[in-house]
């Protein structure tokens, strides 16, 4: 929530959230006997505009309507219980963490004036709808803010897809004239769509290689990347390649700018890439080859090891797409990661709902927020 | 001029005496130590003059620079024609107290001597040397002391320690005060520990973790309520100053355990300097939780405090490393994180700790291995510091810490100030905040350049 939200008492207002949502949401309780958050959870996502950390915030509202706590105490623990439930479904918990936390802290925070346990449930859940639905104005926001800092003609670099990202870009295209690259961001290659979307509404955009990064860089005027997380040491989580382009653009002198929703910042702390909680051992793991034979060297025959080599890891086989091009196989990709964790000394700025903050202001930001 | 009362301390230089003619630690030969004596004389009766003239000059605080300033000027007076002879000036030969820190601040910082001299050692006269445990003006309690003489003898050594010595000794003073009539003790009890502090502080400059422990102490006894009985503003007092060393250090230490102890994985490298009290209560947390990690302990002269978190850690079954500083870089590859504790920390995000962490950290830096240091709240200075230059404390020469290898004799190993040569051993050094990764402290992890957020978050706790 923004500052203001937990300051003021609850508005009374009505909240009128799209009647899909409400819809998707109670379907899913009413299809099961119990309530099942994870479904909710996938239901709520189906939406395009929809986030994981929004719906996240929507399940977990769900959650309460449906629950029968009594007590606050019980209450918390229940959306604890709804938040684990979450995590346990999702190899990439960050963004869906920041989301429930933020949630669970405006519970916990939420001034308690209702004389019914009831009706402060009520008026909590009418909250939590309310923020959704605002938060899907935020990407709006921070379009506007982005429109100063592009100038005409500027030609931007970006990576992979960003609904936050298209935003920012297809509002400065009403009024100025861009062009964009943007990259590959292999295995899931969703730079093409982005690629796709642009071209379709006249924006002029290629495509480049993620190796080509470098290459490109001192085309580029600035770089614009989403992010799923912005951490408390205000660094960036992204889909991996941000860091990469990151620290080019750093030796290129060029700025980095990174949009991120203020549902995004979160209380994590990496200190590494390695401490992220995304990581774990078979990430960038060697293959267990059995001890070679001491006699034989190994026989050099070009690039693919032959098929029929027995006891060999099966990650060494190669499926042949092309004559030209090969690909890697689908457990070669299981041991690289999903996201990056980018520095903050490489990112020039973070625009935000809340703001245009500097890396070190995101800390200062978490720490009022969350703090006691 | 009266010779001044003086206890039978051993300074670290070793026992003095009134002897006129004995030879100055400084082993100078005795040739000359009769021509000095005489020139001795000459200067004493000329400074007992002006100090009769200036009424009770300082005789503690004086920075060194104050006390050496008028010696030279008496030096000169007296025998013009001794120009270069004079840095050769007397060690102490203590009738007077006054002279005897002007003389040792002299040894610590040259002020008379030759102008190549002059210009070359004169920037460090800022730092104080440990003085010698003066004579108590005015009446200091025993136990303030006693504290005093083991700062000043290094017995206890750490921030943390020594702020819980000093708020110990305070319950004890607070105890067995008595307001003296017509008085408040919300107004004289302050009066009355301004000395006591003023000891502490001669005997070894204050820490920044005392100074905001005095701060808040002084506001609680000005926050006291004037119409409770003595003996319940005492008590209440006391109550207070347990409650600040509990919630502030206790239970601080305890977050911090688990806070930093969360970022220690299985199969950890992790490197630590000297000895800092939270550090090892982080490991020895972790160790018991049963995460397996092994801990190089890096240390260095003159203190070797290393030696004794080498011993704690290693009795509670924890696999460690010993190196001296020199060491680091043949290591640092094999470090997978980084733990230092601090003194204090800045509003700029700067840690001013025991002399050599700055090393690690930009060797850690440099080698992409995270620095966590791990900081009670309390610690925080609004102070911004920029170097390890302005503020600094400097060891006592001599072996006071016993860090030479018992094989050795001693003095042939230890190295003493004499006429081309000044020691300086400072104990504190800063590490710029763009090595540190990041600081663990009771109110969350912060990156260094936002310990500023420190006092809004503690306003959200307090």
């Amino acid at each position: 929530m923004c500052i203001e939200c937990l300051k003021l008492p609850p508005l009374h207002r009505h909240c009128d959230l799209p009647a899909k949502i409400v819809i998707m949401a109670s379907e899913a309780s009413s299809s099961k006997g119990e309530f099942d958050i994870y479904q909710t959870y996938r239901k709520i996502l189906d939406d395009e505009e929809m986030s994981p950390p929004l719906a996240a915030i929507l399940s977990l509202s769900q959650l309460m309507v449906e629950s029968n706590a009594g007590t606050m105490f019980e209450l918390v623990k229940e959306l604890h219980d709804g938040a684990e439930e979450l995590k346990r479904h999702t190899t990439n918990p960050i963004s869906l963490n920041a989301g429930c936390e933020l949630f669970i802290a405006f519970v916990t925070l939420f001034p308690h004036e209702s004389d019914s346990f009831a009706e402060l449930k009520t008026e909590l859940v009418k909250q939590g709808q309310k923020y959704a639905k605002e938060a899907i104005s935020y990407r709006n926001k921070i379009a506007e803010l982005m429109l100063d800092f592009i100038k005409d003609d500027s030609v931007i670099l970006t990576h992979s897809y960003s609904r936050v990202v298209m935003r920012a870009l297809l509002h400065a295209h009403k009024t100025k004239r861009i062009s964009v690259y943007v990259t590959e961001a292999r295995p899931r290659g969703l730079g093409v769509k982005t690629h796709e979307v642009l071209t379709a509404v006249g924006i002029p955009c290629t495509v480049v290689l993620d190796s080509a990064v470098a290459y490109v860089m001192d085309k580029v005027d600035f770089v614009l990347v989403g992010s799923e997380a912005v951490v408390e040491s205000g660094g960036l989580i992204n889909a991996v390649g941000s860091n990469q382009m990151a620290i080019i653009a750093k030796a290129a002198h060029k700025p980095f700018y990174a949009l991120a929703e203020s549902y995004k910042f979160h209380r994590l702390f990496p200190l590494s890439q390695y401490d992220l909680p995304t990581h774990n051992p078979s990430i960038l793991s060697f293959p267990s080859l059995p001890p070679r034979p001491f006699v034989t060297p190994p026989t050099t025959s070009g690039v693919s090891p032959p098929i029929a080599k027995s006891g060999i890891d099966e990650s060494l086989n190669v499926t042949p797409t092309s004559s030209s091009e090969r690909s890697m196989s689908a457990e070669m990709t299981a041991k690289n990661p999903d996201v990056d964790y980018t520095r903050p000394d490489l990112i020039s700025l973070v625009f935000s709902d809340v703001g245009i903050l500097t890396p070190e202001a995101i800390s200062q930001y978490l720490v009022a927020m969350f703090a006691g | 001029m009266a010779p001044a009362p003086s206890l039978p301390i051993h300074p670290p230089n070793g026992p003095v005496n009134g002897d006129a003619s004995k030879q100055p630690p400084q082993g100078r030969s005795s040739q000359k130590s009769m021509t000095k004596a005489e020139r001795r004389e000459l200067q004493e009766k000329q400074r007992a003059a002006k100090a009769a003239a200036k009424a009770g000059g300082p005789v503690n605080g004086a920075p060194s620079k104050q006390a050496a300033k008028p010696t030279p000027q008496a030096t000169a007076a007296a025998t013009p024609k001794r120009p270069t002879k004079s840095n050769e000036a007397p060690a102490p030969t203590a009738s007077a107290l006054r002279t005897q820190t002007a003389a040792r601040a002299r040894a610590a910082s040259v002020s008379v001597p030759t102008p190549a001299n002059a210009r070359g050692l004169r920037i460090f006269s800022h730092f104080g040397l440990p003085k010698p445990v003066s004579v108590a003006k005015g009446d200091i309690h025993p136990t303030i002391l006693r504290l005093a003489l083991q700062f000043s003898e290094f017995k206890i050594t750490g921030a943390n320690a020594r702020c819980i010595a000093t708020l110990s000794a305070f319950k004890t003073v607070i105890q067995d005060y008595a307001t003296p009539p017509n008085n408040t003790l919300s107004r004289h009890l302050m009066t009355y520990l301004s000395p006591q502090i003023s000891h502490l502080v001669a005997a070894r400059p204050m820490s920044v973790t005392m100074g905001n422990a005095i701060r808040q102490l002084k506001l609680e006894i000005s926050g006291s309520d004037i119409d409770l009985p003595e003996q319940d503003a005492k008590d209440a007092l006391c109550q207070k100053i347990d409650n600040y060393i509990r919630d502030r250090i206790i239970i601080a230490d305890q977050v911090i355990e688990e806070t930093a102890g969360n970022k220690i994985k299985d199969g950890d490298v992790i490197l630590t300097y000297a000895r800092s009290s939270v550090v090892q209560k982080v490991l020895l947390g972790a160790h018991a939780e049963g995460r397996q990690f092994s801990v190089i302990v890096v240390d260095s002269r003159p203190m070797l405090e290393g030696k004794r978190l080498l011993s704690v850690l290693a009795s509670a079954g924890i696999q460690c490393t010993y190196i001296l500083l020199p060491a680091l870089g043949a290591i640092i590859t094999e470090v997978t994180l980084v733990l230092v504790g601090a003194h204090s920390i800045h509003s700029n995000g700067a840690v001013y700790s025991r002399a050599g962490t700055a090393l690690v950290a930009m060797m850690a830096k440099l080698h992409s291995v995270p620095v966590v240091v791990c900081c009670e709240t309390y610690k925080y200075s609004e102070t911004v510091q920029l170097d390890s230059f302005t503020k600094n404390e400097l060891a006592p020469q001599g072996d006071l810490f016993s860090s030479f290898p018992s094989v050795k004799a001693r003095d042939s190993l230890t190295l003493e100030n004499d006429e081309h040569l000044e020691i300086l051993n400072p104990l504190y050094d800063l590490t710029p905040p763009n090595c540190i990764t990041a600081v663990v402290t009771e109110v969350g992890v912060i990156p260094p350049n936002s310990i500023g957020s420190i006092p809004v978050a503690l306003g959200r706790l307090l």
